[in-house]
């Protein structure tokens, strides 16, 4: 393939990622072409679309109760650190409005009454483990062991329930770390879809906690899974680890 | 009057009075307050008027592809998680607020909608909206006037497809349904669109300004 014709399928590609239709051989071909050609990031597909979009929706009101619950997770937010910025493009857009008010009107016809969300507390993680474990019996329970003497003092277990593609962490004794220099990192191996393992979601042991329940946020829908892992990765996690620091496991 | 025809209007401001629809002078001020710089520095006030100012512009983003009422709530607080994680990134140089949120809203709720296909989340491959690692439309960014006069140069039934996905926010496989063509005409005339309209808005952001 020519460098031209490199870069045009480069481009055709960038453009499926902006519209979010990659399939999972153009996700390699896209990764494989920025790595090996250099190509090139650009956010103007990312822009283009963006303002397509927001040019020609009508906004929603949130509902008051995610309002609610959005708010108060503002103190645990302050824990993060910002980063700065680096100016180098200038894109001037319109402010959004349209009429996506049908779209909106649809969703909320089907909604609880309002009063009733807006009492409705929000479960802790503990609080939705124990409603998994007690609405789907059948959810697997693994315990974890440590991977190494590093992490001797660590146990728990992970809980997962395949039907609702939820599951939870219960840890005891994981050491706090500092999420400006490295994030825990879970992986789930499911054979029954492939060698490489599922990303299951960063998480951070903030301070005073010796007990952990930390829900899973696997990235794909994973069935009868045998093996999950913790792995210490940079802040952010990584999307293919190496495994340099793999700090428990739970094996079926 | 089909919402799809909105893209054949050869100015958007006309079809836009044509259904009664008029950009408020509150709407306009609500957005782009520079809320993102406060909230960088770990403002919380700064946080719950991010909240309140930019919650519906997010919330119809997430509406429009999750119909899961939890799913909905849990993509939209990682939306401000991630608001609140990035904001240090925004530069009021490069876009508005709107678009910065905008962006990570419609991100967050795709990676949703490939997530319930098995197909691998798209968050990790994209550089935006970081600033540092976006190459700028010919050098300036995007100019909306310029992008909607590109995007008129383009074929009909590229706009009408443009339109199905982004006005209506149709999946390629509802277009499918609603159109007839093959699920890989609708992909590759989307694909093709926005290369045209980038190409065409690089075109005529160098006739505007030939010193770029």
């Amino acid at each position: 393939m020519s460098t031209a014709e490199t870069y045009d399928r480069f481009e055709e590609l960038d453009a499926g990622r902006a519209l979010g239709d990659l399939s999972l051989e153009e996700v390699k071909e896209w990764k494989k072409l920025v790595k090996d050609q250099q190509s090139e990031k650009s956010s103007d597909f990312d822009w283009i679309s963006v303002e397509l979009e927001i040019e020609n929706s009508e906004t929603c009101p949130l509902p008051s109760s995610l309002v609610t619950r959005l708010k108060s997770t503002i103190p645990a937010f302050t824990k993060i650190e910002a980063r700065d910025s680096s100016p180098t493009k200038i894109v001037s857009i319109l402010p959004w409005l349209g009429w996506a008010a049908a779209a909106c009107l649809l969703f909320f016809f089907n909604l609880p009454d309002v009063d009733t969300l807006v009492q409705a507390p929000e479960l802790t993680a503990a609080q939705k483990l124990e409603e998994l474990v007690r609405v789907a019996p059948e959810t697997q329970r693994l315990a974890f062991s440590p991977a190494s003497d590093t992490y001797e003092d660590i146990s728990g277990e992970v809980i997962w329930n395949d039907d609702r593609q939820e599951g939870y962490m219960s840890l005891v004794n994981l050491p706090i770390n500092d999420p400006t220099k490295n994030q825990y990192q879970l992986w789930i191996v499911d054979p029954e879809r492939d060698e490489l393992p599922v990303d299951g979601g960063v998480f951070d042991i903030p301070t005073g906690s010796e007990t952990a329940v930390i829900p899973i946020r696997n990235t794909l829908q994973v069935s009868q899974p045998t093996v999950f892992v913790i792995t210490l990765e940079q802040p952010g996690g990584v999307v293919k680890s190496k495994q340099e620091i793999v700090v428990a496991l739970a094996k079926s | 009057m089909h919402l799809r025809n909105f893209i054949l209007f050869s100015n958007i401001d006309s079809f836009h009075f044509a259904l009664g629809i008029v950009a408020s002078e509150g709407s306009q001020s609500n957005a782009d307050e520079s809320l993102l710089p406060l909230v960088a520095k770990g403002d919380g006030q700064a946080m719950k008027r991010c909240i309140n100012v930019y919650g519906p512009l997010v919330w119809s983003i997430v509406c429009r592809r999750i119909n899961e009422r939890n799913d909905a709530e849990e993509t939209c607080q990682e939306i401000f998680t991630e608001v609140w994680q990035k904001a240090g990134t925004y530069n009021p140089e490069v876009a508005r607020e709107s678009t910065f949120i905008g962006m990570i809203a419609r991100r967050r709720s795709i990676d949703w909608q490939r997530k319930q296909s098995r197909l691998p989340m798209l968050t990790d491959l994209e550089s935006a909206p970081e600033a540092s690692s976006a190459i700028p439309i010919a050098g300036t960014g995007l100019d909306r006037e310029l992008l909607w006069k590109a995007l008129e140069q383009l074929p009909e039934k590229t706009r009408e497809l443009f339109s199905l996905h982004f006005v209506k926010g149709m999946t390629h496989e509802e277009i499918v349904k609603e159109t007839g063509l093959a699920l890989g005409t609708v992909k590759t005339r989307l694909r093709r669109g926005l290369i045209d309209a980038r190409k065409l808005l690089k075109d005529f952001t160098q006739q505007k300004n030939p010193k770029l």
